[in-house]
């Protein structure tokens, strides 16, 4: 088969920078922010804009992984062996993005959702809606990723990137499925004390088994980027093993903080957590994107050439 | 008239037709200077054919100095050749993987072929295959083969 070069590039391999920036300065933006509430000693609410502020720029960069995963998934012909993994996180990707946006446009209150136009029997509507995105983004996207997940590790174990989880790996894992229990117990003494759950505690219940395995998973992907070192493709599991811990790392702090203040904003806790998540999770297609292009693109067009980057075939 | 030393030589193969070479016996009959000439002629073939017949062990041997040689020549080439597309391929897995898998590649004396042969798989099955024959690509060029590059590697 002939190789097709291109001779003008989209700028796309670029990308990783760019989601790097944006959470960058997404980060700067919020901790400042909680900063100069923490000054004026609370004066101010930043709960009430948080939300909606956080929650933009999580289904953006939603929308992102998304596009990048679609791109990822074409270069897998049918038949590849990553192709079922890369079909699978695609799909993930699919759900959160859908979740999002279905969350932001057609499940909010504002003014502008047509559905809320036509009175109470729309808002029921709007109701379940937002309910279907709570599962899509919640534990639909969680289960689709570990599947995807499970297929890559198959791959990396079979080019001899598998390791064994080691103690402090279980040790970890540990912290999180005794989250869980505690989640699951606190939910069933609620259940008996006759609280009622919500849906939104009902959804985060459900994909915490996903998550249990998607650290475990995650663990795998740490010992096996070690194994691989810090190359491109490296850095594309790498970003999913970051996703992955910042997921679980959200859930547990967005439970725990409650329980010892009340005082702290947990939507913009929250929404600290939740973007960069995202952002690793898009992060993760992009590092891959960037390494396609980068074999792709001619080499006089590379910032160096290989004759200077290897002293011995240097002339 | 002699007859000239070509003709004798045809006439000691038999090779000189049957009046002609009534001739030529009745002036070797007369002429001992001929005599003489044929019989050096005869010598001669004598000892050619003694010496294609006997050394049929030396002529193989000789072939196969040859062919030594020839491949020794070919593999300081290859060799060459074969230590810059390692080279090559550790610095395109150090880029795509990093170090260690380099490293885990690259082994104890794999040849760079069997070298290539992993490298590319592993690119193919985490790259895709666009870009892995892209990276294949940039690896073999201007490598300095002894013979084609794609004929030894693929």
């Amino acid at each position: 088969m002939p190789i097709t070069r291109k001779s003008s590039l989209d700028g796309i391999e670029s990308a990783p920078r760019w989601i790097v920036v944006f959470l960058g300065a997404y980060l700067i933006v919020h901790l400042f922010a909680l900063y100069f509430w923490n000054m004026a000693g609370h004066a101010f609410s930043i709960e009430g804009t948080s939300g909606s502020t956080s929650a933009l720029p999580v289904t953006a960069m939603a929308a992102v992984n998304l596009w990048l995963c679609l791109l990822v998934l074409r270069s897998f012909p049918a038949g590849a062996p990553l192709r079922r993994a890369w079909m699978l996180i695609t799909c993930a990707a699919v759900a959160q993005a859908a979740a999002g946006a279905l969350a932001q446009l057609l499940g909010s209150d504002w003014q502008l959702n047509p559905l809320l136009w036509g009175g109470q029997a729309r808002a029921a509507l709007v109701e379940q809606i937002r309910h279907g995105a709570l599962i899509a983004g919640g534990p639909v996207q969680l289960a689709l990723l570990a599947a995807g997940m499970l297929a890559a590790l198959r791959v990396l174990r079979k080019f001899g990137f598998w390791v064994r989880p080691s103690a402090a790996d279980w040790a970890v894992a540990s912290i999180v499925y005794v989250f869980t229990l505690c989640r699951f117990g606190e939910a069933g003494a609620a259940s008996l004390a006759g609280r009622p759950i919500g849906i939104e505690d009902w959804s985060s219940l459900a994909g915490l088994p996903f998550l249990c395995v998607l650290v475990l998973e995650a663990l795998l992907l740490r010992q096996s980027v070690v194994h691989m070192g810090n190359g491109l493709i490296s850095k594309c599991w790498a970003a999913f093993m970051c996703g992955i811990f910042l997921t679980g790392a959200g859930e547990m702090a967005l439970w725990v903080i409650p329980h010892f203040s009340h005082a702290w904003p947990i939507e913009m806790i929250g929404s600290l957590i939740t973007f960069p998540a995202a952002a690793a999770f898009a992060l993760a297609p992009a590092c891959l994107v960037a390494a396609q292009r980068r074999a792709i693109k001619p080499a006089s067009d590379r910032p160096e050439g290989l004759a200077t980057s290897v002293p011995a075939l240097a002339p | 008239m002699h007859p000239r030393r070509a003709t004798l030589v045809a006439f000691c193969d038999t090779e000189t037709g049957a009046s002609r070479s009534r001739r030529i016996a009745r002036h070797l009959a007369k002429c001992a200077k001929c005599r003489e000439e044929l019989g050096r002629i005869e010598r001669e073939r004598d000892q050619l054919s003694a010496r294609t017949a006997e050394p049929a062990a030396d002529v193989r041997q000789g072939l196969a100095a040859v062919l030594s040689a020839i491949a020794a020549w070919q593999e300081g080439r290859n060799g060459a050749a074969a230590s810059e597309l390692k080279a090559r391929l550790r610095w395109q897995m150090e880029t795509y993987f990093g170090s260690p898998a380099a490293s885990a590649l690259e082994g104890t004396g794999i040849r760079a072929e069997e070298m290539f042969g992993k490298a590319s798989e592993m690119l193919e099955v985490f790259l895709g295959p666009q870009a892995a024959e892209a990276v294949s690509d940039d690896i073999f060029r201007g490598v300095d083969w002894a013979e084609p590059a794609g004929e030894i590697c693929r």
